[in-house]
């Protein structure tokens, strides 16, 4: 088994990559990751994380490490201490909560231009959660209202998804593990 | 959802939402937010108006959606939302006071109705009804009694003596079948709505309802038991107040009252300790950390200490229609945030002004506060019926700055100097060498000018030309207004008395004119006594006889009857008759 992860790590198939998992408090980013996570060691009670965790999942080639920040306004400068050791970006989005897609998107302005993120060619995946809500937006409505449309010099990828059930999620992941091996090659 | 910066308050705030017809017509003190249903996520709460008479709704707003719409009964005075137990989850009521009730909702469904205690009532006036009501007193005499009442006694009469007083003696038999069963009762309303924190500061404490009613009275309720706690009164009536503290400890009540005085009340009184006497009528009281902050009437601003004493005054740039209060604990910021009639809300810290937000109306009511997930947001009603959210960045810092730096903007003015060319560097130079001569010359023709003029003037009064009579004794002024195209004329003559008050009488009008070019059906007239003051318009008619256009002179006499001078002369310049020329 030691011999076969070596294998794969000098092959370059199984890498360490380190993500960053962003957005609003009640967006539902510690439930993504947890749904992300192999079934036997997911949690059932997810509480608001405070500060940030650190989290691990695989997929078939990569081994994400995933910084879970705080979505919480008071916690949202501490984001910006992380953007250095991040290779991808998740984003997270409360479609239900039309109020406060101004300040979503104030936050992903502010996080494009930071200058640790703005020269970088990083892939960052918008998840917009919640689609099980009944009045929630559609993902064109969210990219519409973001203004990804503007994200021009990095790669974007959005997707619908129901966390609790885990719907959409698997797309996603693939995108991102797609953009990052294409990146290394 | 357009970007911040346009609307010119700095990018400092978020247009989250507006909804230009959300039909929400609602003032400041009938807003409220709160977390209804204890999962962090607050509410909105609107005791709408509707038109004033009908539509009266207590809406619940959540996120840019209304949640609930339920009917009111009454106008609302005041809606508060409070916590009256200690029970988990952390649920608040919602009090909406209106008329002399207090509507208490719980998880939005009426769960209490509180009615203020009925007023004394004067004993003489509950005899005379009684006595009505056994049918020994008719409506005419218990008119008369009413209102011998009404003169005499310090207890004013309940509502329905005084809907009796007003009416007419025909109605008056049907209103008093209608009524003489019934006991009659003297009733308040409630003007004004706070609450008070019981005995912690905490942020779910259980707080108690303090209520300002009409008969200038000020009440603290108990929570829970909904009975009166504290009683004070005011010297006038309460419209609006603000409360700080707790029951049990010491509180504070900062009252504006309808005489435009602000009354502070303490724990221990119960009656003001302190009046703060305002030149204008307060319409908007917040309190910021220990000063009290008025917005007058008379578009002004003004900074009290809580003992009364003024501390700064600002002007405004227009009336205010609204304050309220932006408190931002996790930042440490206090401020006040002025609704003005220009569409401009404007936020300070004392006077100092920190931010203009422009709105697209009127704002009406001003709401600061947690709302849904989001601590720093601002909610606002306009006079349309518009609802507008707005959210502070997380960024955003305001910046003390002084408003106006500098020297006043009126001393960079350049001022209008006219120039000098070489003409008046000559005309200065001839002056020089010529001096003695110029001096001599003009004098000598001033002399000469002034003989001139007086010879005029006595010839002007001998033959009385002047329009204005030189007699003291008939002073009078006179002037003539031709109206009319021709070949008719309108000739209006005003004669005025300008005396201070000695009438003139025996006066005659008389026209001199050329006969062969003019006709006035009757060119000597009588006029009526002149009362002094009054502009007496005489008119008359003058026809152009001649067709080959050709205009006079018409000159209008004022005489007196027996006297051959007379006393004012008008020269009028007839137009040239147009008339003709259409025939």
């Amino acid at each position: 088994m030691g011999l076969f992860d070596k294998l794969v790590g000098w092959l370059g198939l199984k890498k360490e990559v380190n993500v960053l998992c962003l957005g609003l408090d009640n967006s539902g980013k510690t439930t993504i990751i947890n749904k992300l996570k192999p079934s036997n060691a997911q949690v059932q009670d997810i509480v608001p994380t405070i500060g940030f965790s650190i989290e691990k999942f695989k997929t078939s080639s990569l081994s994400f490490t995933v910084f879970d920040m705080s979505g919480q306004g008071r916690y949202r400068n501490l984001w910006e201490h992380y953007y250095k050791e991040g290779q991808a970006i998740i984003f997270v989005i409360d479609s239900a909560d039309k109020l406060r897609m101004v300040v979503a998107k104030e936050e992903l302005d502010t996080l494009l231009s930071h200058p640790d993120i703005k020269h970088r060619r990083i892939p960052i995946l918008f998840f917009a959660n919640k689609m099980d809500v009944r009045d929630a937006l559609s993902s064109v409505k969210v990219s519409q209202l973001l203004c990804l449309e503007n994200i021009r010099d990095k790669p974007w990828h959005i997707c619908t998804t129901d966390a609790l059930k885990g719907e959409g999620l698997q797309e996603g992941v693939d995108w991102l593990q797609d953009q990052i091996k294409t990146m290394r090659t | 959802m357009s970007t911040a910066e346009s609307s010119g308050d700095g990018g400092r705030w978020l247009d989250a939402h507006y909804d230009p017809v959300a039909g929400l017509y609602t003032f400041s003190s009938c807003v409220d937010l709160a977390d209804l249903n204890g999962d962090g996520e607050s509410r909105l709460v609107v005791g709408d108006l509707g038109t004033g008479s009908s539509g009266m709704k207590l809406k619940v707003y959540r996120g840019t959606a209304l949640m609930s719409e339920s009917v009111l009964l009454d106008l609302p005075a005041g809606l508060v939302a409070f916590f009256m137990d200690v029970h988990e989850p952390r649920i608040p009521a919602v009090a909406v006071a209106s008329g002399p009730c207090i509507y208490v909702y719980k998880n939005l469904r009426p769960y209490f109705k509180f009615t203020l205690p009925s007023l004394v009532i004067n004993t003489l006036e509950q005899e005379v009804w009684q006595q009505v009501g056994e049918g020994q007193i008719d409506p005419i005499t218990l008119k008369e009694m009413l209102e011998s009442i009404r003169r005499k006694d310090d207890i004013p009469l309940s509502v329905r003596s005084l809907k009796f007083l007003s009416l007419d003696v025909s109605d008056m038999d049907e209103f008093v079948q209608l009524h003489r069963q019934q006991p009659i009762r003297r009733q308040t309303v409630i003007t004004c709505i706070g609450t008070l924190k019981k005995s912690t500061a905490d942020e779910d404490g259980v707080s108690c309802l303090v209520i300002g009613t009409e008969n200038s009275k000020i009440f603290v309720l108990d929570p829970e038991a909904f009975t009166i706690l504290s009683k004070m009164s005011l010297p006038a009536v309460p419209t609006m107040m603000d409360v700080t503290g707790q029951f049990d400890v010491e509180f504070r009540i900062t009252v504006a009252c309808r005489n435009g005085n602000i009354y502070i009340l303490r724990r221990e009184s119960d009656t003001p300790r302190y009046c703060i006497e305002l030149s204008s009528h307060p319409a908007g009281l917040v309190r910021v950390g220990k000063n009290v902050v008025v917005g007058c009437t008379n578009e002004s601003l003004q900074g009290f200490t809580q003992k009364g004493k003024k501390l700064w005054k600002i002007i405004l740039p227009a009336p205010i229609t609204t304050m309220a209060a932006m408190d931002l604990p996790t930042r440490g910021f206090q401020g006040v945030l002025v609704g003005l009639a220009n569409c401009e809300v404007h936020l300070y810290r004392d006077k100092n002004l920190l931010s203009i937000i422009k709105t697209p109306d009127t704002v009406t009511s001003i709401c600061f506060g947690r709302y849904g997930r989001e601590d720093g947001t601002l909610i606002m009603t306009t006079k349309g019926g518009g609802l507008i959210v707005k959210i502070l960045k997380r960024t955003a810092v305001f910046d003390d700055r002084d408003s106006a730096p500098g020297p006043p903007l009126a001393q960079s003015i350049r001022l209008n100097v006219p120039k000098k060319t070489k003409l008046y560097v000559d005309q200065t130079l001839r002056e020089r060498e010529n001096g003695l001569t110029m001096h001599r010359t003009f004098q000598m023709d001033l002399s000469r000018t002034r003989l001139a003029a007086a010879r005029a003037y006595v010839k002007a009064l001998e033959s009385s030309l002047t329009p204005v009579s030189s007699s003291l004794s008939e002073p009078l002024k006179m002037n003539a207004v031709v109206q009319g195209l021709g070949p008719s004329f309108k000739l209006t003559l005003n004669i005025q008395n300008t005396a201070a008050c000695q009438s003139v009488m025996n006066l005659a009008i008389s026209f001199l004119y050329d006969e062969k070019l003019y006709r006035v059906r009757n060119p000597y007239m009588r006029i009526p006594l002149l009362v002094p003051g009054l502009i007496y318009p005489v008119e008359a008619f003058v026809e152009c006889t001649s067709d080959k256009g050709i205009s006079d002179i018409i000159k209008v006499f004022v005489l007196h009857e027996g006297k051959s001078s007379p006393l004012l002369t008008a020269h009028i310049n007839m137009p040239v008759c147009e008339g003709s020329a259409l025939n």
